[in-house]
């Protein structure tokens, strides 16, 4: 097949806006950047040369015994000390270097290739499973401790008890490459591979083996681990390697046997083994991260706003805001992120708008706009590092940016009250339905253990579930999504709140009960009247349930308009855009309208319009600084500087 | 092949699944559906409603129980893995999460190649023109071959799953929610370059949603699933616009279409 579609208007711009070809390090140049697991590859590097080349590292002979200097400390000719014999006690080390790493390869080697392929196949194949399960505790229940002195008593080989060791901590390992393959299994492209036709086996060593590489390598370097503190653990009781060859164990026997004329020989006998170990488990996290790194985008974890830093001033909010009473008044609300270097990277900006008592306001827009992070600022539960750099966010006239975490607490939920996108998520599984609302009615009231049950009925009959007796007593599992929410709503209800938080209450349901939940929000705002902000992608339900809504698009409030004027005459290009797209007013075989390219992320928000470079009405002056969100018709506000050429030309729909 | 262009016929399927305590649950009973040489038919229904498991089932991701599914003259019911990979130039899939639909360890490139691998009849230069030739169909730069899932935006990635589906130039590919777990703005692109690939290779889709307006939009004809049954079925705009099962009425009703202030009744 040659033809190829004529490229759509739209991925022209799709191609401009493709994210910045970052360039990629090798493995190795990643792995170097990583000191620690630098320091522990150096350090084992040195172990290999001592298990092959030992006389390479030191010139005195492990057996030869210096009687003049017995149990002598650190000196210049013995620079860790001598034993009991005067035998040298670093040359001892480094003669016994080799055994310990053979043991713990032999022991590491047999695990991973007895486990890997095992849990791999427990994920994969269902009647594998119950055999590797039940073979996995029956190994585990075993004594190690037993199986080690017979394999020795009967071999007297350090390795073939090495080979024990490395069966018996395999289950442990064969446990989570289980789990973490079966969760793997549930992917789209595992899916996807077998309707290629791609063989069981080959999915799990191309695509199921490369993801869970992360647990795996970690518990590698816990079984290297393990496997060397038991093969010094048995050369310490004189087991597997006889005294006068050296090794780790036998020397903290040593040490241990004249702890009370030298302490000094346990130090660097105790010391070697402690500092191997630690050695493994960091050279298996670094290796596990350079892994994922291969793949992953770069993210800063924990990072926190150190740096003094200007997020641009696009503030300037010249419209008249509507209500003079409004129950909430966010002003110029900023919201930023810590950046990787310290600085802020600001996800919200100026964001103003009122909501009044019993009015119900839509934030809309698509994702990565600052909707979800802007109710989380006037809730006060900003997620990890981000907080709000500057505006107002007023409650009833109270300043919430002035209270104090606890005071912030107690709004919670009595004032402002909260519900999510999954209501499953946030019912506790171990607990019934009826006590989870009953806890949240005695936190916010203060009631007695009676008076909550008997307000936790009324708060389900609320939200109109029939039967509130019986689903009080069922736990979450035993419920339907929409009830579920039902009763994160009457959880939300428990403190009378004043105003109610909806992020996307709806998106996670089918249609049908979505419309249900969206028809009780508009009984209960009607019977008590509640106070709505509900973010939603969907304006279909924003119309459904809001007077007003704001649009926002990367970060920033773009058009703010009551909701039947909004969807009738879009202000903003971003708002048309967003009605144009929408499959309900297309006809079958056109083509939809579509907005070009995709939301930016926020490094890459310019100081001037941010939706310039996907609006087909851009000009030069969209591009040379920040625009104002301008009053442009009674209770409409819009932040374009081309709203004259929207209103009389009108955007295709 | 069948003289009417039939390509898919699925007759009395029926599909149980292994439920809780060995008790078996049916996910599709004694379900017909056909799909001819171009047409695209958009199944509907809510969760629970088997839609999934129906694209499953023909594509071998799901256990047949009874009834049988015919692909171009073929019996697939059980098809395994060898018929399954000759099958595979002919039928694919494109899945609903675009963040789970690509292997995060493997390049774009690596992933492209691989439906071309397994059917090991394509030389290196072949495989490398033909995944230049479809990152261009969907609308990607060529040198996205050499990067990762995690730099791409979902809508970027669910045009690479839609590129892998193309890579054998199939007859067939069934959709299981292409775009629900996109943005509004995304969603339309990806409409349109399915819409654009179905005008202009001729290509099949059997289009699985629960998005009515969606489905209206891209498909021939629907049918409506509801616990395993087809509940309606017929032209797109004859079930759009004057549905006569009483659960597709309720399904348009309960949709929002974003008008002027109409509140839903309560019910």
């Amino acid at each position: 097949m040659t033809s190829s579609p004529t490229p759509a208007p739209d991925s022209t711009t799709w191609i401009a806006t493709q994210p910045r070809n970052r360039r990629r390090r090798g493995p190795l140049a990643r792995f170097i950047r990583k000191p620690l697991g630098v320091a522990a590859a150096v350090l084992l590097l040195l172990g290999v040369v001592a298990s092959f080349a030992p006389s390479l590292l030191t010139s005195i002979d492990p057996q030869a015994a210096d009687f003049a200097n017995v149990l002598s400390g650190p000196t210049a000719a013995h620079w860790l000390g001598t034993d009991s014999l005067g035998r040298d006690i670093l040359s001892r080390i480094i003669y016994g270097t080799g055994p310990a790493l053979l043991g713990v390869l032999i022991a590491v080697g047999v695990a991973a290739l007895v486990a890997i392929p095992a849990g791999l196949a427990a994920a994969m194949f269902r009647p594998v499973d119950a055999v590797v399960t039940r073979l996995n505790d029956l190994v585990m229940s075993i004594p190690g401790i037993i199986v080690l002195l017979m394999v020795l008593a009967l071999s007297g080989s350090m390795n073939w008890a090495m080979v024990a060791v490395g069966l018996l901590t395999a289950p442990g390992l064969v446990r989570v490459v289980r789990s973490s393959a079966a969760t793997v299994t549930e992917e789209p492209y595992i899916a996807a591979a077998r309707v290629f036709g791609v063989g069981k086996w080959k999915i799990a060593f191309r695509h199921v083996l490369p993801r869970i590489a992360g647990p795996i390598l970690v518990n590698v370097s816990l079984i290297a681990a393990n496997a060397l503190v038991t093969a010094a653990g048995l050369n310490f009781l004189g087991l597997g390697l006889t005294p006068p060859t050296p090794s780790w164990g036998g020397l903290v026997a040593d040490g241990a046997a004249v702890m009370n004329q030298q302490p000094w020989t346990l130090v660097p006998s105790g010391g070697v083994i402690a500092i191997t170990v630690i050695a493994f488990v960091l050279l298996g996290d670094a290796i596990r991260d350079v892994t994922a790194e291969g793949w992953t985008a770069g993210r800063s974890k924990g990072a926190s706003i150190t740096r003094a830093t200007t997020v641009p001033a696009t503030s300037s909010d010249d419209a008249v805001i509507e209500s003079a009473d409004a129950l909430l008044r966010v002003r110029d609300l900023s919201i930023a992120f810590p950046d990787a270097d310290g600085s802020a990277r600001s996800v919200v900006q100026s964001v103003s708008f009122d909501i009044g008592a019993g009015e119900a306001v839509g934030i809309v827009g698509e994702s990565g706009c600052g909707k979800t992070i802007t109710g989380l600022g006037v809730l006060g539960m900003l997620p990890g590092g981000a907080r709000v750099v500057s505006g107002s966010i007023q409650l009833d006239g109270v300043e919430l940016l002035e209270l104090s975490p606890r005071e912030r607490a107690a709004v919670r939920g009595k004032t402002i009250a909260f519900v999510s996108q999954e209501p499953m998520t946030a019912l506790d599984p171990l607990f019934t339905v009826g006590y989870q609302i009953s806890q949240a009615v005695r936190v916010h009231t203060g009631a007695s253990r009676k008076r909550a049950a008997a307000r936790t009925l009324e708060l389900l009959e609320q939200v109109r579930i029939v039967d509130p007796k019986r689903v009080a007593r069922s736990y979450p599992h035993e419920i339907s999504g929409g009830m579920a929410q039902r009763v994160s709503i009457a959880i939300a209800l428990a403190g009378a709140p004043r105003l109610l938080i909806a992020d996307e209450p709806t998106t996670a349901l089918d249609v049908t009960v979505q419309a249900e939940i969206v028809a009780l929000l508009r009984t209960l705002q009607e019977e008590t009247g509640l106070a709505v902000m509900l973010i939603s992608h969907d304006l279909g339900v924003v119309s459904a349930l809001c007077e007003r809504a704001v649009v926002m698009y990367a970060g920033q409030a773009v058009e703010r308009a009551p909701v039947g004027e909004l969807m009738s005459t879009p202000l903003h290009p971003y708002s048309a855009g967003l009605l144009s797209a929408n499959p309900h007013f297309a006809t079958p075989g056109s083509r939809l309208q579509t907005i070009p390219g995709s939301v930016p992320p926020p490094d890459k928000w310019p100081v001037s319009c941010h939706f310039a470079d996907r609006c087909a009405l851009a000009t030069e002056a969209c591009r040379v600084g920040p625009i104002p969100l301008v009053a442009v018709a009674p209770g409409r506000a819009s932040r374009c500087v081309r709203v004259d050429a929207l209103q009389t030309e009108g955007v295709a729909r | 092949m069948t003289e009417t262009g039939l390509l898919l016929d699925v007759a009395d399927l029926v599909v149980r699944f292994r439920g809780r305590r060995g008790k078996q649950v049916t996910a599709l009973s004694g379900v017909d559906l056909t799909i001819r040489e171009g047409e695209t038919v958009g199944l509907v229904g809510e969760s629970g409603s088997g839609k999934s498991t129906l694209g499953n089932a023909v594509l071998g991701l799901a256990p047949v129980a009874s009834g049988t599914i015919t692909f171009a003259g073929e019996d697939i019911s059980h098809a395994r893995n060898r018929q399954r990979r000759r099958l595979s130039r002919d039928l694919q899939a494109v899945f609903q999460n675009p963040y789970g639909s690509l292997n995060p360890t493997r390049t774009i490139g690596s992933t492209l190649a691989e439906p071309m691998h397994e059917q090991g009849r394509f030389g290196r230069a072949e495989i490398q023109r033909r995944i230049r030739e479809v990152l261009d169909q969907v609308g990607m730069p060529a040198d996205s071959a050499q990067r990762y899932p995690s730099e791409f935006s979902g809508g970027q990635r669910q045009r690479i799953a839609i590129a892998r589906a193309l890579v054998l130039s199939p007859r067939l590919i069934i959709c299981d929610e292409p775009v629900s777990a996109l943005d509004l703005s995304i969603q339309a692109q990806v409409l349109n370059l399915l819409g654009d690939l179905k005008r202009e290779l001729g290509v099949s889709l059997l289009f699985i949603s629960h998005d009515l307006a969606v489905v209206r939009y891209i498909a021939d004809s629907i049918v409506v699933l509801k616990h395993g049954e087809i509940v309606e079925r017929g032209p797109a705009a004859q079930v759009y616009d004057n549905p006569q099962a009483e659960y597709t009425q309720r399904l348009l009703a309960a949709a929002p279409a974003p008008v002027t202030h109409v509140p839903f009744e309560s019910r």
